[in-house]
């Protein structure tokens, strides 16, 4: 007897902690069994509904499934293989993935079926940068005389390229071989793309880097340029130098110009907008996860901005978001990523930067913006930022830290940084 | 023999768990979940064990969220420990004892001065 105790004990243990979601359902979806993983995730979903019954809880994300158990033909069998349930509980502000639940249903009499849940959120974001990045290698196979290779040394310098590099720029092979990258790809005016030295870091680490520009030819003469920097590792894994293509795509340019900025940047000011704010965040603070390189947050809110739009009516508002914008623009490194998140609300994401670093750029924008005066018709004028600063600690949610740090300035008067983190605890 | 003590579901606050003694607690009604402040389960008193169909020695000491209670994992149980450090709220909820779905209430009790959190279970 205590034997057979002993092992539905242990049967109920690897219940309670398994991984992965087990829900055994009759035919109306009344839950028979489930366990605690299965629990975790649907429950949150019934809201205000019966928890009790599987088809209940799915209601609002995925009524399909009722309907397919219903009109299942067969005795017995597979309903659904991994069929996706988007669940998207939580704020876009987050920048969390939408969540998404993987639902496996198989019918095992005529009143009794078995789903298996898991959680899929990390693995469809995964596929969908997969996707993009597919996209692009294809479509440079496709039209491979199009392209310019060059290889760089591990330092930066040219040490071979290949002759549609010099069909591309007008400059002879002899005379690239030696130049520093720095050379060739003198930095344009009004270029909001990050550094090279940055690129080549991000092609070390992610072993690809891909961005879009225009690219000087040597008759004056220019062409909008995808490059693409991949990293050469050595036998021994480590970092050889680096391959880099070319690909003049000015047959778009106009189209694709206008696209890529109309995807990646907020019309008014010229910032990264939320959704490319949200794409690089997710890149850094994985990376971050991975590699524990420093990673901060400012977010900024222009304080009493409503009475600017108020008082001096939205064009004056809009000019006063554009110079702010430009004001940060200028401030930050190239390496920064500044976004514009809402109306007044702003962010700027710092790789490589800790907590310290970042309240001293935060109070030097705050500067910045007090000194700023913006002439308009009406009168010159004056406008103050509230600075919230935050650094990533494991555990905590980098975008909340940072936005309650922005409350805590507006709360203790505005114009002024509060940073939050560990070196605040220390403090 | 009988503690003299408000030992109520409804009642019953952070510091009378701690310190009463183990048996007392142990034959309350209702189950009781003692978590320190990394999660571990401090406390889990034989009422839940029974209903839970656990041995307590094989939960003390593992994280509750984790290896028992998955279930509460998420901004419904567990969110609010981490969010709220002074906490007494009651909340129906669905547990999955022994693999069956369980309407229960739980009561969430968390106190600066204190340092076990408690969840109280109440079928």
């Amino acid at each position: 007897m205590e034997n057979a105790a002993s092992e539905e004990e242990k049967l109920l243990e690897f219940l309670y902690a398994a991984p992965v979601g087990l829900v055994e359902i009759d035919a109306s979806g009344s839950i028979g069994m489930i366990n605690p993983y299965a629990m975790k995730h649907l429950l949150p979903l019934a809201g205000t509904r019966d928890a009790t019954n599987l088809f209940t809880i799915l209601e609002s994300c995925a009524p399909e499934l009722r309907n397919r158990l219903d009109s299942f033909a067969g005795q017995r069998g597979t309903v659904c293989d991994g069929h996706r349930i988007t669940v998207d509980l939580r704020r876009a502000q987050d920048g969390a993935e939408p969540k998404v639940l993987a639902c496996t249903l198989v019918k095992l009499d005529v009143d009794r079926a078995i789903a298996c849940i898991s959680d899929i959120t990390v693995q469809v974001a995964q596929e969908r940068r997969l996707k993009q990045a597919e996209a692009w290698f294809s479509s440079l196979i496709n039209d491979v005389n199009d392209y310019a290779v060059g290889s760089i040394t591990s330092d930066g310098v040219v040490d071979a390229v290949n002759a549609s590099w010099t069909e591309q720029t007008g400059y002879a092979q002899e005379t690239l071989i030696g130049q520093t990258l720095a050379d060739i790809f003198p930095p344009s005016a009004g270029d909001r793309n990050s550094s090279l030295v940055e690129q080549l870091r991000l092609a070390a680490r992610d072993g690809w880097y891909l961005d879009e520009m225009w690219h000087d030819r040597k008759d004056g003469s220019r062409f909008w340029c995808q490059r693409l920097i991949a990293a050469r590792l050595g036998s021994d894994g480590q970092l050889a130098g680096y391959t880099l293509v070319l690909r003049d795509i000015t047959r778009q340019t106009y189209d694709t110009d206008d696209l890529r900025r109309l995807l990646t940047q907020d019309h008014l000011t010229g910032a990264a907008n939320r959704a490319r704010f949200q794409q690089i965040f997710d890149r850094e603070h994985r990376a971050w996860c991975q590699h524990g390189s420093p990673l901060s947050l400012i977010m900024l809110d222009i304080d009493h901005f409503k009475r600017v739009n108020d008082t001096y009516g939205h064009p004056t508002g809009d000019l006063v978001l554009s110079r702010f914008a430009e004001t940060i623009a200028k401030a930050v490194r190239p390496s920064d990523v500044f976004a514009r998140l809402g109306g007044e609300e702003f962010a700027v994401l710092m790789t490589a930067t800790d907590l310290s670093e970042a309240a001293e750029i935060a109070e030097r924008l705050r500067v910045l913006v007090a000194d700023m005066r913006v002439q308009t018709a009406q009168a010159d004028l004056a406008i103050t930022v509230s600075l919230g600063c935050a650094t990533a600690v494991p555990n905590e949610d980098l975008i909340r830290s940072a936005d309650e740090a922005l409350y805590t300035a507006k709360r203790n008067g505005r114009d002024r940084v509060h940073t939050i983190g560990p070196a605040a605890v220390a403090a | 023999m009988t503690a003299i003590i408000d030992a109520t579901f409804e009642k019953v606050g952070c510091g009378e768990l701690q310190t009463m003694p183990v048996e007392v607690r142990d034959h309350l009604p209702f189950g009781v979940v003692g978590l320190d402040a990394g999660g571990i389960t401090r406390v889990y008193n034989e009422t839940e064990a029974r209903m839970a169909g656990l041995n307590p020695e094989k939960v003390l000491g593992t994280s509750f969220f984790d290896a028992v209670a998955q279930c509460m994992n998420n901004f419904m149980v567990a969110q609010r420990f981490e969010d709220e450090h002074e906490l007494d709220a009651i909340v129906p909820f669905v547990l999955t004892l022994r693999m069956r779905p369980t309407r229960v209430r739980l009561r969430l009790l968390a106190s600066k001065s204190r340092p076990l959190r408690f969840i109280l279970i109440d079928r």
